[in-house]
C-alpha cells in the first residue's frame, strides 16, 4: 500500500455551503423533530387559496430523510466538493413537493423543480454546446402538459385545490389515472418514460441529481393522491403499475451491467432500486411499511455511494469502468464504506434492506404471485450490478497505478458515513424498533 | 440445550460485531491476538456443537424446536424466529466448528504476515455464523439469511487476493451463479408463504398430507411442485451442479483454506443440506426426486470427465468434489438420506484435507507412501480403458472443453440480452433525435 500523501484543497464557496448545511440541519432537526412528536393523525396544513401545505408524518418522513441523505451525502467531502449557486433553489423545489397537499401546489413546486435544470439544459444547447438534454427538456415538457390536463380535469371536478386526501373516489376515472400514472412514472424515472435520467449524469452535479430524486415527487403523488382509493381501481391498472416498477428495474439494472460510464452505473443502480418503492407501496399495508423503509435505505445509501464515487472521481478522474482500477489498496477505509453502503441496499442479512426485502416480496406474493417472482429477478440482478461496480472500480489492479493518488477517508470524514451504516445496521438487526413508528 | 444452541448463534455473532467495530475505530490487531482469539473460540464453539450432538444422541435424535418472538410482526404478517436441533443440523454444524477450526489452525501458519489476515478472520467468522444460521434454521426465511451470509463471504473470500484481476473477474462469476439461484430460495420462501402460509420446513410436508391442500385455492399441485423446484434451483448454484458448475474450478483463486472450507467441505454441501432439509416435503411429489437424481447424475458425469482433462490439483479436485456432491444428490433421490448426510461429513473431511495438502502435494507424490499407493489404486481401477479410444480421444475433446458449458451459458444470456440491445440503440437514435428538435427550436428562437 502506498502511504497517504498531502491532499490538495479545492476551491470552494465556504458561505454557501455552510449556509446550505445550517439549512439542511434546521429543516432536518424540525422535520425529525415534528415526525417524532406527531401521532400520525393529525397534520398540520397551512392553507392560503391555492397554496395548501401539509406537515403530515409521510410529508415530515420525506422531509427528514431529503434533509439527512444530503447533509450526509455532502458533508464529509465538503472539501472536495464545491456546491452550485443553483442547489439551494432545487432544496426549495424539493421541500415545497414534499410538503404539497394538493395538486395546484404539487403542479407549482414540480414545474418551479424541473425548470431549474431546464433552463440549465437550454442555457447548455444554446451557449455551451451541450450535446445532450433535449430528451430531458421534451419528456418534461410532456409531463408538464399532463399536469396542466389533470389540475384541468380537477378544476371540472372542483378538486384542483382541495386536499389529496379529501378528493373523492369517483374523481379516478380512466382519464385521471392515465395521466396520473405517466405523471409519477416520469417523475420516478421509471421506464418507459426513464430516458430524461440519462442526459442528467454528466450535465448535472451528483448532489442536484440526487435532490430531484431525494424530493421523490412520484412516490409523493402517488401516497398521498392514488393510494387512498388504490382498491376502488380496475385490477388491471394496479397491475400494469406494479409490472412496469418492476420491469423498470430490471431495465435499470441490466442497463447498468452494459454501461461503462461510472457515474451512469452508479445513478441506474440508484434508480433501479428506487423503481421498486413503487412496487410495495402498491401491495398492501406490510408490503408498503417495507417501501418506506425501503425509501429510505435506499436515499441514505444511494446518496452516500454518489457522494462516494464523487469523491473517487476528484482525485482519480475515473469516467469509464472499462477495465480494473483497484483502488482498494489505495482507498481502504472508502472500499469498505462502498461495499457495505452497497450490501445495505441489496439485502444482505442484518442490513435494512433484508428487512424490506421480506416485507415487500411476501406483501407482493399475496397481491400478485406472479409478479412477486419479477421483483426477486429484478432484487437479485441488483446485487450482481452492484458487485460488477464495486470489482470494476475497487478491485483488481490499475493498468496506470502511477495515476491514482492516495488521498483515502479520515476517520472525521467517515464518521457521518459509519453513523448511518450504524443505524441501517441497526434497524436489520432490530427492525420492529423502527416499523412501529412507519404507519401513518 | 436450549443455552447450548444459542451460544453457537451468539459467539460468531459478538465476534464478528467486535471485528467489526474495532475496524471502524481504526485498531489494528496484532496477528498473534487475533490467531489466539480465534483458536480458543472455535475450540469453544466445538466442544459446545459436540455437547448438542451428543444431547442430540442421547434424546434418541429426537428434533427439539425452540420458537422466539417474532423478529417482525406488522398486522397479521410474522417473520417468526424458529430453530430446530436434530440430528441433522447438529451434525453440520459440529462439521462446521470441527472443520473452521481447523482452518483457523491452518492460516495461522498459511497466512503469516499476510496483509488481508484481518479480512480473512473476518470473513471465516461471518461463514461461520451463517453456517450455524443455516443449520439450526426451522424456515425458509431464516435459512436465506444464513444463505446469504455464505454467498458473500465466499465471493469476497475469491477475491481475496484483490489487487489481482483474475480472482476478482472469477469473484464476479461465483456471484453471478449465486444470485441466479438465491433467487430460488427467495422464491420458494415467498410461494410457501403465499400458498402454505408458511415457510416452516417440518410443518410443509404435514400440510401436503391433508387432501384439500392440493385445491386449487392453494396453487394446486402445480405451484406446490414449484416451491420444491425452486428450492432445488436454490441448491444448484451452491454446490456446483450443473448448469452452474462452471464457478466452482474458477473460485479456486482464493487463499487455499478458504477453498478448502467453501468449495470442499462445508459451502458447497450446503446444497444437498437443504435438499436433505426438505426431503420429507420431496416425497410427495416423485417429480422432483427424478429432478434432483437426475441432476446429480449429469453433473457427477460430466464433472468426472472434465475433471480428468486438468492438469492442476486444486482444480482436479474442484471437479471431484462437483463429481461426489452429484453423487449426494442421486443418493437423497434414492432415499438414502442418512447415508447421504454420513456421506457429506466423510467427504466434507477428506476433501479439506486434500485442498490443505494440495500445495505439498510434490512433496507428498514422492514421500507420503498413502499418496503413493492411492496412486496406484488409482490407476489400476481407471474406468477409461473399457472405452475405446476413437471415442475417449472424442470425449476428452470435448471435456478439455468443459463440454463447452460457458460457451452455452454465453448464447443463452446473449438471446436474452439481445433485446435490450436493441432497445438501447432504438433509444440512443431518439434521444438524438430529441436533442436535434430542441436545438433547432432554439436556434429559430
Amino acid at each position: 500500500m502506498t502511504t497517504s500523501q498531502s491532499v490538495p484543497v479545492f476551491k470552494v464557496n465556504n458561505r454557501r455551503q455552510n449556509t446550505v448545511f445550517a439549512v439542511l440541519i434546521i429543516l432536518g432537526l424540525v422535520f425529525l423533530s415534528m415526525f417524532l412528536s406527531n401521532n400520525g393523525t393529525t397534520s398540520l396544513i397551512v392553507s392560503g387559496s391555492i397554496l395548501e401545505f401539509s406537515f403530515d408524518k409521510f410529508s415530515l418522513f420525506l422531509g427528514a430523510i431529503f434533509c439527512v441523505s444530503l447533509f450526509v451525502g455532502l458533508f464529509p467531502i465538503r472539501n472536495e466538493n464545491d456546491i452550485g449557486e443553483a442547489f439551494p433553489l432545487y432544496i426549495a423545489g424539493a421541500i415545497g413537493i414534499i410538503l404539497s397537499n394538493n395538486l395546484l401546489t404539487f403542479f407549482i413546486f414540480w414545474s418551479f423543480q424541473r425548470s431549474i435544470p431546464a433552463f440549465r439544459f437550454i442555457r447548455g444547447m444554446r451557449y455551451e454546446n451541450f450535446s445532450t438534454g433535449g430528451t430531458f427538456l421534451i419528456q418534461h415538457f410532456i409531463t408538464f402538459l399532463c399536469l396542466i390536463a389533470l389540475i384541468f380535469l380537477a378544476a371540472q371536478s372542483g378538486v384542483a385545490s382541495m386536499s389529496f386526501s379529501q378528493i373523492p373516489a369517483d374523481f379516478f376515472t380512466w382519464p385521471v389515472l392515465v395521466l396520473a400514472f405517466i405523471i409519477i412514472y416520469e417523475s420516478h424515472g421509471i421506464f418507459p418514460f426513464h430516458s430524461w435520467v440519462h442526459d442528467l449524469v454528466g450535465n448535472l452535479s451528483w448532489y442536484k441529481i440526487s435532490s430531484l430524486f431525494l424530493s421523490r415527487a412520484g412516490v409523493l403523488l402517488f401516497v398521498k393522491f392514488l393510494l387512498p382509493t388504490i382498491d376502488q381501481d380496475p385490477d388491471i391498472f394496479r397491475i400494469i403499475l406494479v409490472s412496469v416498477s418492476i420491469l423498470s428495474s430490471i431495465y435499470w439494472t441490466v442497463r447498468g451491467i452494459f454501461e461503462p460510464n461510472v457515474s451512469q452505473t452508479t445513478t441506474y443502480f440508484y434508480v433501479a432500486q428506487s423503481s421498486l418503492i413503487l412496487t410495495g407501496l402498491q401491495a398492501d399495508m406490510t408490503a408498503a411499511r417495507g417501501a418506506y423503509l425501503h425509501m429510505m435505505v435506499i436515499s441514505l445509501s444511494g446518496t452516500a455511494l454518489w457522494s462516494l464515487v464523487s469523491y473517487v472521481q476528484r482525485y482519480t478522474s475515473i469516467k469509464r469502468l472499462n477495465q480494473y482500477y483497484g483502488l482498494a489498496q489505495y482507498y481502504p477505509k472508502l472500499a469498505t464504506l462502498f461495499c457495505l453502503f452497497g450490501f445495505c441496499m441489496i439485502g444482505t442479512p442484518l442490513g435494512a434492506a433484508f428487512v424490506v426485502e421480506d416485507l415487500v416480496i411476501n406483501g407482493l406474493l399475496d397481491q400478485h404471485p406472479f409478479l412477486g417472482l419479477g421483483h426477486i429477478l429484478a432484487t437479485c440482478l441488483n446485487g450482481i450490478l452492484f458487485f460488477l461496480v464495486f470489482s470494476k472500480l475497487f478491485l483488481g489492479q490499475s493498468a496506470y497505478p502511477q495515476k491514482i493518488k492516495n488521498y483515502d477517508m479520515t476517520l472525521t470524514q467517515m464518521l457521518p458515513y459509519v453513523t448511518v451504516l450504524l443505524f441501517m445496521f441497526l434497524i436489520g438487526v432490530a427492525p420492529s424498533l423502527f416499523l412501529e413508528n412507519l404507519k401513518w | 440445550m436450549e443455552y447450548l444452541f444459542l451460544s453457537l448463534l451468539l459467539i460468531p455473532f459478538a465476534w464478528i460485531c467486535f471485528l467489526g467495530l474495532s475496524f471502524f475505530a481504526r485498531i489494528n490487531f496484532p496477528e498473534n491476538f487475533l490467531s489466539e482469539s480465534v483458536k480458543w473460540i472455535s475450540i469453544v464453539v466445538s466442544l459446545i456443537s459436540l455437547s448438542l450432538a451428543a444431547l442430540v444422541l442421547m434424546n434418541r435424535s429426537q428434533p427439539v424446536h425452540f420458537d422466539y418472538p417474532a423478529w417482525i410482526q406488522i398486522g397479521e404478517y410474522e417473520f417468526k424466529i424458529r430453530f430446530l436441533v436434530d440430528l441433522v443440523g447438529a451434525t453440520y454444524a459440529l462439521l462446521t466448528a470441527l472443520l473452521i477450526g481447523i482452518i483457523f489452525r491452518f492460516s495461522r501458519s498459511y497466512l503469516h504476515k499476510e496483509e488481508g489476515y484481518f479480512r480473512f478472520i473476518f470473513l471465516l467468522s461471518a461463514l461461520m455464523l451463517g453456517l450455524m444460521l443455516v443449520s439450526f434454521a426451522r424456515s425458509l426465511d431464516l435459512i436465506f439469511a444464513g444463505w446469504e451470509m455464505v454467498g458473500t463471504t465466499s465471493v469476497l473470500l475469491i477475491g481475496y487476493f484483490y489487487n489481482q484481476v483474475q480472482p476478482v473477474r472469477h469473484s464476479v462469476k461465483a456471484i453471478i451463479s449465486y444470485r441466479f439461484c438465491d433467487m430460488g430460495i427467495l422464491a420458494a420462501a415467498a410461494w410457501a408463504h403465499h400458498y402454505m402460509h408458511t415457510t416452516d420446513f417440518t410443518v410443509l410436508p404435514k400440510l401436503l398430507e391433508d387432501p384439500h391442500i392440493l385445491e386449487a385455492g392453494h396453487g394446486g399441485p402445480v405451484a406446490l411442485t414449484f416451491i420444491g423446484l425452486f428450492v432445488i434451483w436454490a441448491s444448484l448454484a451452491k454446490s456446483g451442479q450443473l448448469p452452474f458448475s462452471s464457478w466452482l474450478p474458477a473460485a479456486m483463486e482464493g487463499p487455499t483454506p478458504s477453498s478448502a472450507i467453501f468449495y470442499g467441505a462445508l459451502s458447497v454441501h450446503l446444497g444437498p443440506f437443504l435438499l436433505l432439509r426438505f426431503y420429507d416435503y420431496f416425497v410427495h411429489f416423485p417429480l422432483l426426486l427424478w429432478v434432483i437424481g437426475i441432476v446429480g447424475g449429469l453433473s457427477a458425469i460430466y464433472a468426472s470427465a472434465v475433471g480428468r482433462t486438468r492438469s492442476d490439483a486444486k482444480t482436479m479436485l474442484a471437479y471431484a468434489t462437483i463429481s461426489q456432491v452429484g453423487i449426494i444428490w442421486i443418493e437423497i433421490a434414492l432415499g438414502f438420506t442418512q447415508f447421504a448426510l454420513f456421506h457429506m461429513v466423510a467427504h466434507a473431511s477428506l476433501r479439506t484435507w486434500q485442498f490443505l495438502r494440495c500445495s505439498s502435494l510434490i512433496q507428498d507424490f514422492f514421500e507420503n507412501p498413502v499418496v503413493q499407493q492411492n496412486e496406484k489404486i488409482h490407476r489400476n481401477l481407471s474406468f477409461e480403458k473399457f472405452v475405446s479410444k476413437p471415442m475417449r480421444r472424442r470425449i476428452f475433446i470435448h471435456a478439455l472443453h468443459g463440454f463447452h458449458l460457458d460457451f452455452f451459458t454465453q448464447k443463452v444470456l446473449d438471446i436474452f440480452s439481445w433485446p435490450l440491445k436493441v432497445y438501447i440503440e432504438f433509444e440512443k437514435k431518439w434521444m438524438s433525435m430529441n436533442n436535434n428538435v430542441v436545438k433547432f427550436i432554439l436556434k429559430k428562437r
